[in-house]
């Protein structure tokens, strides 16, 4: 019944990684088996590894945030304590910057890195819970409705190609990208403020600053890097970072407003 | 069915019958398979020619007495022989009821548009009015042909054409536009080789510039909804999407000589 | 009259294309290419970007080939078109938009040429990988039962929200739908009008549209419900039958008459929901967009009026209903409105965003029953010929009467007192009812006569559409024919002609018997 509607062009992909796996097996790669690259190793030493840390500081005065109407959608108004406002712009208590998209730019090209998990993208309240995510190349996001209400989630990439699913009621979707991109913009049509991005990347070091403005990418292995910070309105920064063995490096990056 | 056909009557229904088909659809359909234009022919005219192939076959089958005896005997031996009886009343109740219908369509009353007769290609005046200055039809000439480029007249024409003519005219320029069928009359195909490959190009020129409101009486019913362009347009404007339209349907426009030349109506 | 002549169409464009090569085209270029500028670049631009010079007169805007976002496919959502499917949408156009069905203008070798062109605008197109059509099966049977499952699906998977409770494209988040390339506002679809779906509106192609989705727009694909098992194919075929049902069975054919019923013994319907309106017959009356005078518009809301009309001798009642999804002006669609209007060539007049702008209704008649041809300029008259209208708006209770010789000439009497109007809109439709005395005492008023075509045009502006004044949709010249009381003379003549028949029938039968009784067998022989 239901295969009949699975993308055709899935059957050859899945196709050819069971032979790339049946083959990593012959040249005795050790346990590889079906999953294919579930089974691969992180490629990273952690003995040697270190890590970068920080924050994301913001300048001048917070633009203030849009209030969403959802008087005509109860059931998702009921779900939020405090008024439901556009996270375009989040500025921490603390005066730093939420919602900054942090990944590895340059320095890791060389390694190849097991696809992590899905990892979940909630529509809940009807706003998505996160508002940044980000994702290894084909790591599958689990794309949640928890409104038992009309969603619809319209990815709309420039490299990748885009999807636009239905979801109804209760219900979970899964997709994933092919490409790196960054962004991803996706967005609920029936909801026009429900907006979101994701990051997709080569590689797992990536992150997305907090509700006080810190991000990590952990076990690094040591080197130079080009750490690249990504905000909705505020555009792209770069900093070269080293990576020592066993410390934590400080990356301050700092948006002003503008 | 061999039978049939060499009876004379037989011979008769058949002629009648593809004849009627020839002209109600054969005059429709088939010149369009080997590329020529066509239309339907009207009804009265249809009526008339049935008519006339009725009136040449009784005018047959009534040369030859034997053939004229062999024709009638069928319908004679439906009113006289006994055995025929159920098919004569038959016919006696089948006819009348016939009659009575058509009777009955053509005198009830009909909900009908009037129709309304309307010439598609008034003639041009030999004057008129651009803008403002008085133009002279006869000798007009496009000038944009003796100066700069041609293909750069051409672009500019199709941005002209793109803008404002292709709602109603058409991508393929064969009146189909995506606003065509809001307009009674529907508007001009320049494909057609009866619209502007028959013209010269000043009365193109005229016809853009005056649109509908500038038709002569004879323009009347007043219904073109082609605009007064001298209103959106400049001259050179007008000039260039006069050289797309032709450019792009591979029509060339008549001449003053031809026009002199060949003596014909408009 | 005109007729349909692909085949003379084809061939002339055949001699077009060789005849006028001489400009754009050299030997030895490829002919997709040259088929692309010479007759799609106009719209889609030369790079194909979709900024051609006549783009910005259109909304949908032209398609944006170099992103290979194509609504109207046989393959997954996100997936590239098979070539078939671009054939297809050259050969039929997509309905309800600007871009016509190329079928019978293009030659086969240059469509398919055209297609290899459309593809190398796109680095998404590959030659190894070819798109894989889905396999949609086929359409179940249709009955009461499988429509009430459709309809009970349409509610469960919440189609309204878009599509509106009726299907006229008026549900609550349609005001704030938007394209996905370009962000501009985009309409959901009205499910009544299926011969303007751009991807086809028969059943098949609706069940087909739902598992693929229309990429770029907000329209989904329904495939993961499938997928998840949360509705069977079965229930999607049901949900396509049903909106397949909300349209006529046929698209319905443009009438030049309107029947102005009589109602001789009942009553004239009193108001816009009487239901005595359900056995008046509908005509409908296509509008376009009023790109005739100064400043023009390119983009009307309403595509078409259905018009109904009834007398009973002494006053003449007209319902006009049309599809707009809401009643203007409305804060819901105040962005929409300026989007609109700043997205809109041309920009003659300045077109602002002047606050809240009503929908309007104007039934125009000529003011004096033309002699012969001789019949206003159907916008609005011309110096020598006026024209007499009935004019309605959504923020005003009545109708004003009004004449005018030309656009912007209107004049409209203080208040329309012979003229009373009756307007309600639910569900995305508005239904408009004028009613008036045939004659009035007031020399200002048309004298409605019957048992003749009365010439008339209609005009409608969506307020929330930014659309007023000369912006609006208008219709040329139809006619409103009111009915007479048929003559008892018409059925007296068939009987009669039946009567005259069936006796001459008999006549010449029995003449014929007693003949051959008389005349045994010579009878062959003997000449009428």
């Amino acid at each position: 019944m239901s295969d009949r509607f699975e993308l055709r062009g899935l059957v050859w992909p899945t196709l050819m990684l069971l032979v790339m796996a049946g083959c990593g097996g012959g040249d005795g790669g050790g346990g590889g088996d079906a999953g294919g690259g579930a089974a691969m190793e992180d490629p990273v030493d952690a003995a040697t590894a270190g890590n970068i840390a920080g924050s994301i500081v913001f300048e001048g005065d917070a633009p203030s945030m849009a209030v969403i109407d959802m008087s005509q959608e109860s059931v998702c108004a009921d779900k939020h304590s405090s008024t439901p406002m556009i996270q375009e712009v989040v500025v921490n208590s603390n005066g730093t910057l939420a919602n900054v998209f942090v990944y590895v730019k340059e320095g890791l090209e060389s390694l190849q890195f097991p696809t992590p998990g899905p990892v979940l993208l909630d529509q809940n309240g009807c706003v998505y819970l996160p508002h940044v995510l980000g994702v290894m190349v084909g790591q599958d996001i689990t794309i949640r409705n928890s409104d038992g209400l009309l969603h619809n989630i319209n990815a709309s990439p420039t490299v990748n190609r885009g999807f636009n699913s239905s979801q109804p009621v209760s219900m979970e979707s899964t997709r994933s990208f092919g490409s790196a991109e960054i962004m991803v913009p996706l967005r609920c049509d029936v909801h026009g403020w429900m907006t979101a991005y994701v990051g997709v990347v080569d590689h797992p070091k990536h992150s997305v600053s907090n509700g006080s403005g810190a991000f990590s990418l952990s076990t690094l292995p040591p080197g130079e890097y080009v750490i690249e910070a990504w905000h909705e309105r505020y555009g792209t920064q770069t900093q070269n970072v080293t990576v020592t063995t066993g410390e934590t490096t400080e990356v301050t990056f700092t948006f002003s407003a503008s | 069915m061999g039978k049939y056909l060499k009876h004379p009557l037989g011979q008769a229904v058949l002629v009648f019958v593809v004849a009627y088909f020839l002209l109600d659809f054969g005059i429709e359909y088939i010149p369009p398979l080997l590329g020529w234009a066509s239309a339907p022919i009207p009804n009265s005219v249809l009526l008339q020619y049935l008519i006339t192939v009725g009136v040449g076959i009784l005018l047959w089958v009534s040369d030859n007495d034997a053939r004229w005896a062999e024709f009638k005997a069928p319908m004679h031996r439906v009113m006289v022989d006994p055995g025929q009886k159920t098919l004569r009343n038959s016919l006696m109740v089948l006819v009348p009821v016939l009659v009575a219908f058509a009777t009955f369509n053509s005198v009830r009353p009909s909900v009908s548009a009037p129709t309304t007769l309307r010439a598609i290609h008034p003639s041009a005046p030999g004057q008129f009015v651009f803008q403002g200055a008085t133009l002279q039809l006869a000798g007009l000439e496009n000038p944009l042909r003796s100066q700069g480029s041609m293909e750069e007249h051409y672009e500019e024409g199709k941005r002209v054409y793109y803008e404002n003519c292709v709602g109603c005219h058409g991508d393929g320029l064969d009146g189909q536009g995506h606003y065509a069928h809001g307009f009674n009359p529907a508007p001009l195909s320049f494909q057609d080789d009866n619209t502007i490959a028959t013209l010269v190009e000043a009365v193109v020129f005229w016809r853009i510039a005056k649109g509908g409101p500038g038709l002569p009486n004879e323009g009347a019913p007043w219904n073109s909804a082609m605009p007064a362009w001298e209103d959106f347009l400049t001259q050179d404007e007008i000039w260039s999407v006069i050289i797309f339209l032709y450019e792009q349907t591979g029509n060339e426009p008549r001449t003053f000589e031809e026009e002199a030349g060949g003596g014909e109506a408009e | 009259m005109m007729a349909a002549r692909p085949m003379a169409l084809a061939v002339l464009f055949a001699a077009a294309a060789l005849a006028a090569g001489d400009l754009s085209a050299q030997d030895g270029d490829d002919l997709g290419e040259v088929t692309y500028v010479r007759w799609c670049a106009g719209c889609h631009g030369v790079d194909g970007t979709g900024n051609g010079p006549g783009a910005e007169y259109m909304l949908p805007r032209p398609r944006d080939f170099t992103l290979a976002l194509y609504q109207i496919r046989t393959t997954a959502n996100g997936a590239l078109p098979t070539d078939d499917d671009i054939l297809a949408i050259i050969d039929r156009g997509m309905p309800g938009t600007t871009m016509p069905g190329w079928e019978n203008l293009l030659s086969d070798d240059e469509k398919e040429a055209l297609v290899e062109y459309l593809k190398s605008f796109s680095r998404f197109f590959t030659p190894d990988e070819v798109p894989q059509p889905l396999d949609f099966g086929g359409a179940t049977r249709v009955n009461a039962d499988v429509l009430a499952e459709g309809e009970a699906q349409y509610q469960a998977l919440e189609c309204w929200r878009c599509h509106g409770n009726e299907g006229r494209g008026d549900g609550e988040s349609s005001p704030t739908l938007t394209d996905d390339v370009l962000d501009f506002p985009i309409r959901a679809a009205d499910l009544t009008e299926n011969w303007l779906f751009n991807g086809g509106g028969e059943v098949e192609d609706i069940h087909r549209r739902m598992l693929t989705g229309l990429d770029g727009t907000p329209m989904p694909t329904q495939a993961d419900l499938i997928t998840a098992g949360i509705i069977d194919e079965d229930q999607l075929w049901a949900l396509a039958h049903y909106v397949r049902s909300l349209s006529p069975d046929d698209p319905p054919g443009i009438t030049e008459v309107v029947r102005g019923v009589l109602f001789e013994d009942a009553p004239l319907p009193s108001s816009v929901n009487d239901e005595a309106w359900l056995d008046v017959e509908r005509a409908y009356l296509p509008l376009v967009g009023q790109i005739i005078v100064s400043p023009r518009w390119f983009d009307p809301r309403v595509d078409g009026v259905w018009v109904q009309a009834a007398h009973d001798g002494e006053s003449v009642a007209v319902r006009v209903s049309w599809s707009d999804p809401n009643n203007s002006p409305d804060p819901e669609w105040a962005d929409w409105k300026s989007s609109i209007i700043s997205l809109m060539q041309p920009k003659e007049g300045d077109p602002q965003d002047e606050g809240p702008t009503p929908d309007q209704l104007m039934v125009q008649f000529p003011m004096q029953m033309p002699e012969g041809m001789e019949m206003p300029f159907f916008l609005r008259g011309d110096d020598s010929r006026s024209v007499y209208l009935w004019q309605w708006q959504s923020d005003r209770d009545g109708a004003l009467e009004g004449e005018a010789r030309g656009f912007g000439t209107e004049a409209f009497q203080s208040e329309g007192e012979n003229l009373t109007v009756d307007a309600s809109h639910a569900d995305g439709e508005w239904q408009v009812m004028f009613t008036r005395r045939l004659v009035t005492d007031d020399e200002a008023d048309l004298d409605f006569v019957t048992g003749e075509a009365i010439p008339m045009a209609l005009f409608a502006w969506d307020g929330d559409n930014g659309e007023s004044g000369t912006r609006g949709a208008v219709s040329s010249w139809y006619f409103l024919f009111l009915e007479e009381a048929t003559p008892t003379t018409v059925y007296v003549y068939p009987a009669l002609a039946m009567l005259l028949t069936f006796l001459l029938g008999i006549l010449v039968v029995r003449s014929a018997q007693k003949r051959e009784r008389e005349g045994g067998e010579v009878v062959s022989e003997t000449a009428i």
